[in-house]
C-alpha cells in the first residue's frame, strides 16, 4: 500500500514535469529517436545494402544487432543505476532527499517506488522508440511478448538489486557519485559486449559473467530478439521457449543474490550514514 | 504556559559525537606533516529536556552549539551515542517509522520543495509519502496555504517564489501530515522583517490554535524573546540554562543595577568586591553611570549590593540614583555563552 502510494506521488510528479517541460521532453524524444534510427535502420530491415555495410563493420549482421541491442540495455541499467547514484547525489544536495529520509514509508519503499517509475518510463519510451524507427525503416519485429515482458521484469530487479547497493554505498560516501559513473559506464559496456558465446569459454569465464548484474539479462534478452526471433515462414518452427533457455535460472539467481545483497547493503548503509550523522545531506 | 509535567517530547542524557578524519594535515602543535589524523567532535554533550503538549520550546545556541544535531535526533536523522529520545511515548530510536507519523520537520535552508513544481503540487506529492490522500489532501492542501499566506501563490511553481515564500512553503510541507510536533531548525534565517515576523505569528496561531508542540532553533533573539514559552540555551553541547522564557529573563534582570553617580567611578575598587561579576562605565544623559553585573545567589548579590553601596559613599560620590536594567535575552545569551564565542 506504502509503495502504490509512493509509486502515484511519482508517476503524478514525473508527468506534471513532463508536459511542464514540453519543450525539453519533445527534444528528448527527438534525439532519442534520431540516435536509434541511425543505430537500429540499417540493421532492422533486409535490404541487401545495409546488410552489406553491417558485415562489412560488424563481421556479420547478427553482431550488428547485438551491439544495437546491447545499447539499449546497456542504456536502461545506465538510467536505472544513475537514477540511484547521481540521484542520491542530486537529491541530497538539493534537500529533497532530506525529506524523503523523514517519510514514514522509509527511504528503501520510496526509492524502490521511484526506480519502479523510472523502469516503467525507460522501457516504454524505448519500446515506442525501437518501435517507431522499425516502422520508419520499414522493418518487422517479431518476439515472444510473455518471454520478453518477463525477462524485462527480471532485468529491472537485478539492476535495481545492484542500484540499491550503488545507492547504499552512495548514502555515506558520497564522492562514490562519481566513481559510480565509471562503474555506470561498465556496466553499459557489459550489456553491449554480453555474448552467450562468453558463456562456453570454461568454468572460470562463465562464473564470472553469471555473477555480474545485467550480464545474464542481456543475454537472455539478445537471445529472444535475435536468435529466438523470425520473419513468418522464416525460422519459427526453431522457436524455443525463453524459459528453457539457461540463461533464465542464473537470471533468476542473480536477482535473488543482487536484490538481496542490495537491499541489505542500502540498509545498512544508512544506518551507518545515521550515526556518522550524513544522512540525507551532500 | 502549559503544564510541563505532561512530558510530549523528552530528551533523557542525549549524547552525540563525530569522527573527523583528515588526511595529510599539518599538525599545528608539532608543524609536522601527519598522513592521518582523527578528531572527535562532541557536538551534544548529555542533552535533557521535556517539551509539553502545546509548548512552543527555543534551543538557542551559537553556530556549532549541537542545536541541529539535537533536532536531528530527534527525527531519527542522526542516531545518538548514548541517552533516550522520545516522542508521544516512543523510542525514537525503536518506533522511527511510528514517530514520523508524528512529527513534521523543517531543516535549515529552503529547498526542501521540489522547484519545478508548484506548492500545491508540491503539498501533493509530500502528501502521498506521508501517508496523507484524495479528499483530505486536497483540503489540506488548500487549508494550509491558505493559512500560511501562499494562497494566490499555490498555481505559481516554487522557483518563481521569494526566499520567505520558498519557507512558508517549507512549514505547510512539514504539517501535511498534521503532526503532533513540528521541529522548526532555523525557519527564519535570512528572511526580512516582515516575512520572519509573520512566521513567528503562524507558529503561535498554530500552537495555541491546533494545540501543536514546537520546537524552534534560532539566532534571531527577538523571535525566541516573543515565540518562546520555555527557552533552552545550548553551548559546546550543553545545556547551560533551561528556563520558561520570562523567569530566564527575571533572573537575570535582577543581577544588574545601573548606579546614576555625579562623576565617573573607579571600577578596579568596585571590581575587588565580593560578589560582583563585571562592571562597567556608563555615560548617560543624566551622567556617569557604573553598570554592576553581581552574581545570581540572592544573599551574595544583598551583599555585594550593601558592598558597592558602602564603597561609593567611601568615595564621596554623589548617588543619584539606583536602578535595576531589564535584560533581554539577546544579553542573557550573550553572558552564558561569551566564553565560547
Amino acid at each position: 500500500m506504502s509503495f502504490l502510494l509512493v509509486m502515484k506521488a511519482e508517476i503524478v510528479q514525473a508527468l506534471i514535469i513532463m508536459r511542464r517541460y514540453w519543450f525539453r521532453t519533445i527534444i528528448g524524444m527527438v534525439m532519442g529517436y534520431g540516435m536509434l534510427l541511425v543505430l537500429i535502420a540499417g540493421f532492422m530491415v533486409s535490404r541487401k545494402e545495409v546488410t552489406d555495410m553491417a558485415v562489412g563493420r560488424f563481421g556479420d549482421a547478427e553482431s550488428a544487432t547485438n551491439f544495437v541491442l546491447g545499447f539499449i540495455i546497456g542504456m536502461f541499467a545506465f538510467g536505472i543505476v544513475g537514477m540511484f547514484t547521481q540521484g542520491i547525489q542530486g537529491m541530497a544536495s538539493t534537500g529533497v532527499l532530506e525529506q524523503l529520509c523523514l517519510s514514514p514509508h522509509g527511504l528503501i519503499t520510496n526509492f524502490l517506488a521511484r526506480s519502479t517509475v523510472a523502469g516503467i518510463t525507460t522501457c516504454l519510451s524505448s519500446s515506442f522508440m525501437v518501435w517507431l524507427v522499425t516502422e520508419t525503416v520499414g522493418g518487422q519485429l517479431y518476439f515472444d511478448g510473455l518471454a520478453l515482458a518477463s525477462v524485462l521484469v527480471l532485468t529491472f530487479i537485478n539492476l535495481l538489486g545492484f542500484g540499491f547497493m550503488m545507492g547504499g554505498l552512495v548514502l555515506v560516501f558520497k564522492q562514490v557519485g562519481q566513481v559510480a559513473i565509471l562503474i555506470r559506464m561498465g556496466l553499459f559496456a557489459l550489456a553491449i559486449f554480453a555474448k552467450e558465446e562468453l558463456l562456453h569459454k570454461g568454468w572460470a569465464m562463465a562464473t564470472f559473467v553469471h555473477a555480474l548484474p545485467i550480464a545474464d539479462a542481456a543475454i537472455l534478452l539478445k537471445w529472444i530478439l535475435i536468435s529466438n526471433q523470425g520473419r513468418e515462414g522464416d525460422n519459427m518452427e526453431n522457436y524455443v521457449s525463453a524459459f528453457q533457455h539457461p540463461s533464465m535460472f542464473f537470471l533468476i539467481l542473480s536477482c535473488v543474490v543482487w536484490t538481496g545483497l542490495g537491499m541489505t547493503c542500502f540498509k545498512l548503509m544508512e544506518n551507518w550514514s545515521r550515526a556518522k550523522g550524513t544522512l540525507g545531506t551532500y | 504556559m502549559s503544564d510541563t509535567s505532561d512530558k510530549f517530547i523528552e530528551l533523557a542524557n542525549l549524547k552525540k559525537s563525530f569522527v573527523l578524519r583528515n588526511f595529510f594535515v599539518k599538525d599545528e602543535d608539532t608543524g609536522k606533516r601527519r598522513l592521518y589524523r582523527k578528531t572527535f567532535v562532541h557536538a551534544v554533550q548529555g542533552v535533557d529536556f521535556s517539551i509539553a503538549r502545546g509548548e512552543i520550546f527555543g534551543l538557542l545556541g551559537p553556530n556549532g552549539a549541537g542545536k541541529t544535531t539535537t533536532v536531528k535526533m530527534l527525527s531519527g536523522l542522526v542516531k545518538p551515542d548514548g541517552g533516550h529520545v522520545t516522542v508521544d511515548g516512543l523510542e525514537v530510536e525503536r518506533y522511527r517509522q511510528k514517530v514520523l507519523r508524528k512529527v513534521g520537520v523543517v531543516l535549515e535552508g529552503t529547498r526542501t520543495s521540489i522547484w519545478p513544481l508548484t506548492p500545491l503540487e508540491n503539498l501533493a506529492y509530500y502528501g502521498n509519502l506521508k501517508n496523507v490522500k484524495g479528499a483530505v489532501l486536497k483540503e489540506r492542501s488548500n487549508r494550509l496555504l491558505d493559512f500560511i499566506g501562499l494562497k494566490d501563490k499555490k498555481n505559481v511553481e516554487v522557483r518563481h517564489l521569494s526566499r520567505g515564500q520558498k519557507q512558508k512553503l517549507a512549514i505547510c510541507i512539514a504539517m501535511i501530515a498534521d503532526p503532533q510536533v513540528l521541529l522548526l531548525d532555523e525557519p527564519t534565517t535570512g528572511l526580512d522583517v516582515q516575512s520572519a515576523r509573520a512566521i513567528k505569528d503562524k507558529i503561535i496561531e498554530m500552537t495555541r490554535e491546533h494545540g501543536k508542540s514546537v520546537l524552534v532553533t534560532t539566532h534571531d533573539m527577538h523571535v525566541a524573546q516573543e515565540l518562546c514559552d520555555r527557552i533552552g540555551i545550548i553551548d559546546k553541547g550543553k545545556l547551560v540554562a533551561c528556563k520558561p522564557t520570562q523567569e530566564l529573563l527575571g533572573n537575570f534582570s535582577e543581577q544588574v543595577y545601573v548606579f546614576q553617580l555625579d562623576r565617573e567611578p573607579e571600577l578596579a575598587a568596585l571590581q575587588a568586591l565580593p560578589g560582583v561579576l563585571s562592571v562597567e562605565r556608563e555615560l548617560t544623559v543624566d551622567g556617569p553611570a557604573a553598570v554592576v553585573s553581581l552574581q545570581p545567589d540572592s544573599e551574595v548579590r544583598s551583599r555585594a549590593l550593601y558592598a558597592v553601596v558602602e564603597t561609593l559613599a567611601r568615595g564621596s560620590f554623589e548617588l543619584r540614583g539606583i536602578s535595576q536594567r531589564q535584560q533581554n535575552l539577546e544579553s542573557i545569551f550573550l553572558q552564558l555563552t561569551t566564553s565560547s564565542i
